[in-house]
């Protein structure tokens, strides 16, 4: 093999796995999307991937993941990018590198369960884009994969079921290998297994026994490490991994410099390379130019970083996943609890255990997270709420290793019921996964034309069928707006308004220079009255100020 | 030759026919209403004069503007198009006062004013007109000629005022019931519009083209053509798209110039005038009427045939005779001229005034722009709403719709509606690629209106920008 070969997206899935097989050494994923989401509060801006996009293309990644998880709803709800573009826009941008989305299984890019035909809608369209599918279910229950799984097969794109990796009672070595086993059984064997280690537990040792369980068991498989820093131990877990076999390990740029995300790419093939292991397809050069790029930008985001900076080893304890700290401390500090988080993480561990151990990654994550700060707020189980009761209903999948005591089941089953039913009969009654009913789609599109006013695209039923409001709202947004991304993150997220002579250089569409100049504010009573200069063209818009929401 | 002419106009022809004076190195008086008093051919006059309060009222005073010209020295009038400039009373005082009118003698403007007089000279001159009727009489005894006149000639049968012209006054009717009802309303329409409620009758031909020739003619008897013009795509009888030269079979083309130049001649024309024809199916065509004016589309037939209209217009008015023969107009490649408005085509055409907040405008090879907007300008709700017309020409019919095509993509014009995507859906319509249009093609393509408004991209962000400038934060992406 030349050392100029890479893989690129013009590969069929098998001989990217051929490749894959044959391949010495390991290969990188940047995961752009998780550093966003635990480091970042999901806000890293189109702008900012698009600008580093030609150094990372060139740095010979396996993949970049940039779409699936909560991408897709924050994509719609505070970007104002439509998550179809944003992948267009990407993959023109990087035209060699796979592009990879993580997706929740049956809960897809959400928090609860869709029917089947929104499942496999949204998987076909995405996968015209997305090359890598990263599938997982937070209770390891491996039929909450086979929709994707099988979509995605049908798309002829790359499957990486992965298995939820956490530590504690019940997660042992055979347990794994048993879901390894149930996973391969279901989906084939031309896959890469994927081990999520989404709250960054377990020492390297660990991770290297797991690691080697798997390689005896499964000689032929590929295998990928996706892992968080949060207790900044991540580093030394990957190269534990890819000692023992791991193929494919995801990292950040240094340039991110993350702590709840990934640990940095550069680190890891400086160490790797003193322990003799390489990665066939990385150019380090681009690599470190991209870094260089985002350290700049990342000043951008710094309102967005999490207010408590520095490792966390007692994620050991509250196991919240890396990729739910950002969002999870926003929360808190909405609440007021920021000064009491440390309580809320006490309780996080507490419910950890009494709610069966299970894998605190989304939607389990959210749920176990919302559990602990309503214990704090009011009261233990005092307040549950209804995405609890749907995971004591077992409406995702069954505890695996052990159910809740009884009375969580009364506190939580029987709050506001207004039958008098009691927790077992109502266990009796409704517990165990529902077969959804089929969504719709005539119905849904004429819904949504209706609210348009015109004729909707595939693309755009697909997010409406998954976020109704929220894809709306955004689809209003952009027929006000425009192609928003196209702004610089420092003006989308500009505070206290511009300077008078503030100059705003960005491209349109086409790569074309235009120009925005503050020219004047003026405010008479609660109007505002913004003078610009648009392209040397003088403009005036008045803004109500009482005006938040985007009007239909 | 002139000195000085007044121009007694506004917009665009007043700009245009000032462009023509200046060359000539004559200086130009404006005139202009205190209501239109930012116009731009007030700007590009070498003086301006304001004739009254407006709006539109003073434009129209015949004695105002020929104080005026006295006022300023000017020597001659233009009239333009529009206003006063077929109005005979005009041209009748304007000499009176010792001033030159440019344009043809109040006779003949009176004559051809006339729909069945001048349909009578052509009818003396063996020229073929479609069949009409003399003035009707009227109640009874008008019902009773229209009554008769249907039975001859079946319908539709089109009811004109006598005083209207470019397509005004006109009224279309189907059957008997029709008829009757719209003899009253079109007396009723003529007499509101022109002050004359004098109507006639003429057989409509079904789905006919508009094809009208340019002619020049001066006080020695010499006319000449500037060939054929198509202007077949009208809205409610009102040219929309103009087309030189008409694309006629190469005899037909022949004969329909010749008739023009045998009716100018007929009706002892002078200056520059526009003999309108109706063609049928089969290639038959009948005289519509004369239009005794510079005409908005004239841009056309200068593209394909080099002459300067308005200039040639000046010297005849000056008593010089035609400066070229008939056998020195050599005829090359299409001109296709549009009619750029602030309206919006998508409620019926409804007038769009306002501030014109961005203005760009194409350029290049083959394209001519007669505007009369700048950025910065408040379109006055009193005036017609013409923007700017778009000429453009290609040395083939391919290169004309191709460059058309480019030229209204390159336009940029915010704060006020315009027809141009409108014309943007005709360029692209295969039907008009195709020269398959007559009279009623608008009527028949009604999917032209179905069409997407694009705010301009930067316009749309620079919104948003604003936005996010008032409010202190950007409340699409964070909470205050």
């Amino acid at each position: 093999m030349s050392q100029r070969e890479r893989i690129t997206p013009k590969m069929k899935s098998r001989e990217v796995l051929d490749f894959l097989h044959s391949s010495p050494g390991y290969f990188l994923t940047n995961n752009e999307r998780d550093v966003s989401q635990s480091d970042f509060k999901g806000r890293i801006m189109p702008h900012t991937t698009l600008k580093v996009a030609p150094y990372r293309d060139e740095s010979g990644y396996f993949a970049f993941e940039i779409s699936g998880g909560a991408s897709v709803h924050v994509d719609l709800l505070r970007k104002q990018i439509n998550p179809f573009e944003k992948l267009r826009l990407i993959r023109k941008a990087m035209p060699n590198t796979l592009l990879q989305a993580v997706c929740r299984g049956r809960n897809l890019f959400g928090y609860r369960p869709y029917p089947d035909n929104v499942i496999r809608q949204a998987v076909r369209l995405f996968s015209r884009y997305v090359d890598v599918w990263r599938v997982y279910d937070f209770l390891n229950h491996i039929p909450n994969l086979k929709v994707v799984a099988e979509e995605v097969q049908k798309a002829g794109k790359i499957l990486m079921p992965s298995i939820c990796f956490s530590t504690g009672r019940g997660h042992t070595d055979e347990f794994y290998l048993g879901k390894v086993e149930e996973i391969l059984s279901t989906v084939g064997e031309d896959v890469i297994l994927g081990i999520k280690n989404h709250s960054a537990v377990g020492s390297p040792a660990r991770i290297a026994s797991l690691v080697r369980a798997l390689r005896d068991s499964f000689p032929g498989l590929l295998l990928s490490y996706h892992g968080h820093n949060t207790d900044g131990n991540d580093l030394s877990r990957m190269i534990a991994a890819v000692t023992e076999g791991v193929k494919i390990v995801e990292v950040a740029d240094h340039g991110y410099g993350g702590m709840f995300s990934q640990a940095p790419a550069l680190s890891l093939i400086q160490s790797l390379h003193d322990y003799g292991i390489k990665s066939p397809c990385l150019k380090v050069h681009p690599l470190v130019e991209a870094s260089d790029i985002l350290r700049r930008e990342r000043r951008l985001y710094e309102r967005f970083e999490t207010p408590y900076r520095g490792f966390d080893p007692t994620v050991k304890r509250h196991k919240l996943t890396g990729g739910a700290a950002s969002m999870a401390f926003e929360q808190a500090e909405k609440l007021g609890l920021l000064e009491r988080v440390h309580e809320v993480f006490d309780d996080l561990s507490k419910v950890n255990i009494e709610l069966g151990n299970i894998w605190s990654v989304t939607p389990g994550s959210q749920i176990l997270w919302t559990t602990a700060v309503n214990n704090v707020l009011h009261g233990r189980y005092e307040k549950p709420s209804d995405d609890l009761k749907r995971l004591l209903l077992g409406r995702y999948g069954p505890f695996p290793f052990y159910d809740p005591q009884e009375w969580i089941y009364e506190k939580v089953l029987e709050y506001q019921r207004t039958d008098g039913k009691k927790w077992y009969q109502i266990l009796d009654d409704e517990a165990g996964i529902q077969q959804l009913a089929e969504e719709n789609f005539d119905a849904k599109r004429q819904q949504l034309e209706r609210e348009l006013k015109r004729s909707a695209t595939e693309e755009e039923l697909c997010l409406y069928v998954q976020f109704p409001r929220d894809a709306l709202e955004y689809f209003r947004f952009e027929e006000q707006f425009g192609k928003t991304w196209l702004l610089p993150p420092d003006v989308w997220f500009k505070r206290g308004g511009f300077e008078d002579g503030t100059r705003i250089t960005l491209p349109d569409y086409d790569g074309k220079t235009h120009y925005i100049d503050l020219v004047s504010t003026r405010r008479s009573g609660d109007v505002a009255h913004t003078s610009l200069l648009v392209d040397y063209h003088f403009q005036t818009y008045s803004t109500a100020l009482r005006t938040k929401k985007l009007q239909p | 030759m002139f000195k000085k002419i007044l121009i007694a106009n506004r917009g665009e022809i007043a700009i245009r026919i000032m462009r023509s004076a200046q060359e000539l190195g004559i200086k130009t008086v404006a005139v202009y209403e205190e209501t239109d008093k930012t116009a731009m051919h007030i700007m590009r006059a070498d003086e301006a004069f304001c004739i009254g309060s407006g709006p539109r009222k003073d434009y129209l005073n015949i004695e105002r503007i020929i104080n005026a010209a006295k006022a300023t020295g000017a020597e001659a009038i233009h009239p333009g198009y529009g206003f006063l400039a077929e109005n005979p009373n005009f041209s009748k005082r304007c000499t009176e006062a010792g001033l030159a009118f440019i344009g043809p003698p109040p006779e003949v403007i009176s004559a051809m004013g006339s729909k069945v007089i001048a349909r009578g000279i052509m009818t003396d001159a063996n020229i073929p007109v479609i069949a009409g009727t003399p003035v009707l009489p009227g109640g009874d005894a008008g019902k009773e000629a229209a009554l008769q006149f249907a039975e001859r000639n079946g319908f539709p049968i089109m009811i004109k005022a006598v005083a209207g012209g470019g397509g005004r006054g006109i009224r279309a009717v189907k059957d008997l019931n029709e008829l009757i009802r719209g003899l009253e309303l079109a007396r009723s329409e003529a007499r509101m519009a022109f002050g004359n409620d004098e109507i006639y009758l003429e057989k409509g031909l079904p789905s006919p083209r508009h094809v009208e020739v340019q002619i020049l003619a001066d006080e020695y008897g010499n006319v000449i053509h500037l060939g054929t013009r198509n202007c077949s795509i009208q809205r409610r009888h009102q040219k929309m798209v103009e087309i030189a030269p008409a694309s006629l079979p190469g005899l037909i083309q022949e004969q329909i110039c010749q008739t023009a130049t045998e009716a100018a001649k007929a009706a002892h024309y002078v200056n520059a005038g526009t003999v309108e024809f109706l063609l049928d199916a089969e290639e038959r065509y009948y005289f519509l009427e004369v239009n005794t004016r510079i005409q908005v589309e004239h841009t056309i037939s200068e593209m394909i045939t080099g002459i300067d209209i308005v200039r040639e217009q000046i010297r005849i008015a000056s008593g010089k005779a035609l400066s070229f023969s008939q056998r020195d107009i050599h005829f090359r490649g299409y001109a296709i001229e549009i009619r750029i408005n602030a309206e919006d085509p998508k409620t019926n055409f409804m007038a769009s005034p306002g501030v014109i907040q961005i203005y760009q405008s194409p350029g290049g090879h083959g394209i001519r722009l007669d505007g009369a907007v700048y950025q910065g300008y408040e379109i006055p709700r009193y005036y017609d709403s013409m923007l700017v017309k778009l000429t453009v020409y290609g040395f083939t019919w391919k290169e004309v719709v191709d460059r058309l095509r480019r030229a209204l993509d390159g336009f940029g014009i915010a704060g006020v509606k315009t027809t141009i995507p409108f014309y943007k859906q005709i360029v692209n319509d295969p039907d008009f690629i195709e020269q398959r249009f007559d009279t009623s093609y608008i009527e028949t393509h009604p999917h032209l209106l179905e069409y997407q408004e694009n705010v301009p991209e930067m316009e749309k962000l620079a919104s948003l920008v604003a936005e996010i400038n008032a409010l202190g934060h950007n409340p699409y992406a964070e909470s205050p």
